[in-house]
Formats: C-alpha cells, structure tokens, sequence
C-alpha cells in the first residue's frame, strides 16, 4: 500500500518531469493536437449548420388537400387528429371554407368582384400540413389522394420535394463521410505526433524494463503525459473555438441572415467538451499503445 | 547460480552463440572472454533475459528463463545488476535519478532511495556530482554511474558488458576494484571483456569463446590469446 502510494507519486512526478524535460516535443504534440481538433471541430460546427439548413429546408414543405363539400366533417375532424399524431408531421391546419374566403380577400382585395357575381361561396375548405421531414411526402400525398370521399385534389409540389430530400440526403452523406474522415485523420495525426514523442524516448522505455520495472510501471508516465498533452491540445482547442465562436459568428450571422449557424451557448460548450475529451481519450490511449511496442523487451 | 545447457542463439544466418554449456556458482567472480563477436554480449543479454535461446536451457537462480511471463522476467531482473557496453544511462536525469531507478521501479520510499543513492555515490566516488547529466561526465564516471546503478538495489547477479572498454589503464583499474569489492559482498558477478592485461592480472576463472562457442574454462589463471588483444 505503501510502495504503491509511494509509486504512484514518482509516476506522476516523473510524468511532468518527462514533459517538462522533452518540452519542445511536448509543445509540438500540444500545438499539433490543438490544430488537428480545432479543425474536425470547425467542420462538426460546419456540418451542424449544413443540417440545420437542410432541415430548415425540410420544414418547408407543405401539402394541401381540398376537401369535398359533401365530406362529412367527422371524417374530417378525425382524419386531422390521425394525422396530427403521424412523425414527420409539424402542424396540421384546417382551413374552412370561410377561412379560404377571407384569406382570399385580403390577398386579392382588387378582385372583390368576381366573388360578388358568385352567389355561393366556391372555395372548398382544406387541410394543410407542414412538416418536419420531406420525406414523408409523397406516400402521405398517395395516401391523401386515394380518399376521393374526403378530398377533391390534393396540391403538392413532388418535384421540389424530391429535390430537397436529395439534397438533405446528400448532405448527410457528404457531412458524415467528411466528419468521418477527418476523425479518421485527426486520430492519425495526434496518435503519430504521440508515437514520435514516445520513440524519441525509446531507449529509456528499454532501460526501465532492463532495470526490473513492470509494464505499468513503464506505461503509467507515458499514459499520463499523453492525457496531458492530449488535453491541453484539446484545452487550446476548445478556447480558440469560443473566441471564434464568441467573435466571428455574430458577423456571420449578421452577413448573411439566412444561415442557421449555431450560436447557443450549449452548442459551442459541448464542441469545447468534445475537443477536451477526444484530446484526453486520443492522448491516453495514443501513449497506451505507442509505449507497448518497446515493452517486449 | 548461473546455467546454460546447450545453448544456441543465431540471428539470421549468423550463430552468435552455439551449444554452450557453462555453470557459475554463487559468489563466483568470471570472466567471459573473447574478441569482439564471439557471442559474450548475446551470452549476457540469454542470462538477463533480453533474448530467448533458439535452443537449450538458461537457468538463472534455478529459475529456467524460458517462456517467462512478463512478471516473471520482472521479477528476475530485480535479481540481476547489468552493466551494459553502452552504459545505457538515461540522457535526461540526474547521475542520481538514474542510480535511483531500480529502486524506484521497486517502488521504495524517497528517504530510502536518497540514502541508498547516496551510499552507493559515495562508493564509486561520484558523491559531488550526483545533480549532473550523464554527458557531463567522462567516459570512466559513466561506467561509474552505469555500476552504481547496477548494485543499488543489492543485486544477486552482476553481469558486465567491457564495463573497461576504452578507458585507460589507471581508469580501468579503478573499476575493475570496484567490481572486486562487489563480488566480495557475495555478489555474483560475470564480466565480458577483451581486456587481456586485466584479466590475467586478476588470476580468476576464465571462459574464453569464439565464434559462439565456448573455447575453453579456466577455472584459476591466465590466458594466451593473441587476437584478443586488438
């Protein structure tokens, strides 16, 4: 218990001597770590505004079905609560007949006469729904227009919509695959840099196994040097991704208002996280598994 | 102490160490002898468990070295002192903090380590230079440091590549006495070496080799080898 209290504490000690002592690789795995997260967190960022764009599109996609004069309106009343229950489904709307005139009346004030030759109102009242998910379109509008009880037409523009659900598909695709890939890189950079660190200190590695040491012994400095040079990449990161955060974003969005760039605080405190956690994860195990190569010895 | 029965090391195509066969007692104080290339250093790296023998037996403490677990080699090394050809000293710490190390890995209490680093400082006569770095100091003070390191931590075994390889002959004197007086504590200690002055100088048990084989086992006196001396 003792021996290990007294271990514990040499390891932690000869952990920030050895980073203290090999500085300038050190700083280099720091700086290239801080780098390497700032970028995947700037393109998480990215991607996160993409498929806010994306959705915000999505959310654009309405359909109108023109219901039957002669529809029985407890048909109707239930089909708009089936309806309102339905996932992709942001807002269904009934719009009576009277509602239909009135709106026309506000939006075509000059044409008021048409409506005075007609005795009846002729504008059939209707069901809008606004939805979440574009997707969900064309088998809602299929199954909205086999109901000739109920539905006179139903509106919905399949092309637009089939445009936007390739585009948000694409999107996706393209953003994971980029996010993926860069993880990919990021990983690599920050696992090599700690790699290089820990092969320049190779032969010391060999005399502490030579001298009767055991493998955590070797690995417990190591392992705690790549946790510190992992977080405070990731610290660097993660206050560089505020201040840009804090500065520029602002700009942006006052540039160019249609984009939806993410400005919340919980937003950019979980990217800070992020970086701060895959730096201290990446560190840690990137030395684990550097170090273990010269173990065998 | 020390057995090797039928031992064969090849790298390659090269047989750095072929059917050898030797016993050392406990206390005993040996040199192994030979002309650079003659397989004493992969002989020592067998025993310290560095290497594994392609074939035969390597008993170390009655412990056979074969096929070890990594705790059991651990524990093997706390047994063993090695001086290594190239001293091996860690570049970036202190003269004490390398002389610390086998206590540290065996995880001893500060206080324990400073008096025992100093101890052993004093003994091989680096006491005033325990804060400097290893290039600091002259080649015959590294061997120094390399052997205070060794005997720490109160070693069964003491095994030495050339631990007076390059050293002048007053230098060289100085560390074959230091490992004199180890030996006389019990340790048992092996010396690599194509030091021919010293050796017979010394009068002790000789095991000469050549091209990995075992030449010959003197047990008490001199050589006549002409090519070790180049």
């Amino acid at each position: 218990m003792l021996a290990s209290f007294h271990t514990t504490r040499y390891l932690v000690g000869s952990a920030l001597t050895g980073l203290w002592r090999n500085r300038t690789m050190t700083g280099g795995a720091v700086v290239t770590t801080a780098i390497m997260l700032i970028t995947l967190a700037g393109f998480l960022a990215i991607n996160d505004t993409l498929n806010q764009m994306v959705t915000e599109l999505g959310r654009k996609s309405n359909l109108i079905a023109y219901i039957r004069d002669d529809a029985r309106p407890t048909h109707v009343t239930a089909l708009i609560k089936d309806l309102r229950s339905r996932p992709g489904v942001r807002e269904v709307r009934f719009v009576s007949k009277d509602d239909a005139l009135a709106i026309f009346e506000s939006r075509f004030v000059d044409q008021r006469d048409i409506l005075d030759v007609l005795q009846n109102n002729p504008l059939p009242a209707s069901v809008e729904l606004h939805l979440n998910d574009p997707a969900v379109v064309p088998g809602l509008a299929q199954e909205l227009q086999a109901m000739t009880s109920l539905f006179d037409d139903v509106v919905v523009p399949l092309d637009i919509v089939e445009e936007i659900i390739g585009i948000s598909n694409l999107a996706r695709v393209a953003g994971t695959a980029i996010i993926i890939s860069l993880t990919g890189v990021t990983l690599f950079v920050i696992v090599n840099t700690i790699r290089i660190a820990v092969f320049a200190r190779r032969q010391e590695i060999e005399i502490m196994k030579l001298v009767g040491a055991t493998d955590w012994f070797v690995r417990g400095p190591f392992v705690a040097e790549g946790a510190v040079i992992g977080t405070s990449g990731g610290g660097i990161a993660a206050i560089v991704l505020v201040a840009i955060y804090a500065q520029v974003t602002p700009a942006v969005t006052r540039i160019v208002s249609f984009l939806p760039v993410s400005t919340d605080a919980e937003f950019v405190r979980n990217l800070a996280v992020f970086t701060l956690l895959v730096g201290l994860v990446v560190g840690s195990l990137g030395s684990y598994f550097s170090v273990r190569r010269y173990l065998s010895v | 102490m020390i057995v090797l029965q039928s031992v064969t090391k090849t790298y390659g195509e090269v047989r750095a160490v072929e059917d050898v066969t030797l016993a050392i007692s406990r206390g005993e104080f040996v040199f192994l002898m030979g002309t650079n290339g003659a397989g004493k250093t992969t002989l020592l790296r067998l025993i310290s468990r560095e290497e594994e023998p392609d074939a035969g037996v390597v008993l170390v403490g009655g412990v056979n070295t074969t096929d070890m677990s990594s705790a059991a080699v651990t524990r093997l090394r706390r047994r063993l002192g090695v001086v290594f050809q190239d001293t091996r000293l860690l570049p970036n710490a202190t003269v004490s903090e390398n002389v610390a190390l086998p206590l540290r890995v065996r995880g001893k209490r500060r206080a324990e380590v400073e008096c025992r680093v100093s101890a052993v400082l004093e003994r091989v006569n680096l006491a005033d230079k325990e804060a400097r770095f290893p290039h600091e100091l002259s080649g015959g003070e590294q061997r120094k440091v390399a052997i205070a390191r060794a005997v720490v931590a109160g070693p069964d075994i003491l095994l030495c590549d050339e631990p007076t390889e390059s050293l002048s002959a007053e230098r060289a004197a100085d560390i074959v006495d230091l490992l004199l007086d180890i030996n006389a504590e019990g340790v048992t200690t092996l010396v690599a070496t194509h030091d021919l002055g010293t050796v017979n100088r010394l009068r002790r048990r000789v095991i000469c080799m050549d091209d990995g084989e075992v030449q010959s086992d003197t047990p008490i006196g001199s050589v006549e080898w002409p090519q070790a001396t180049n």
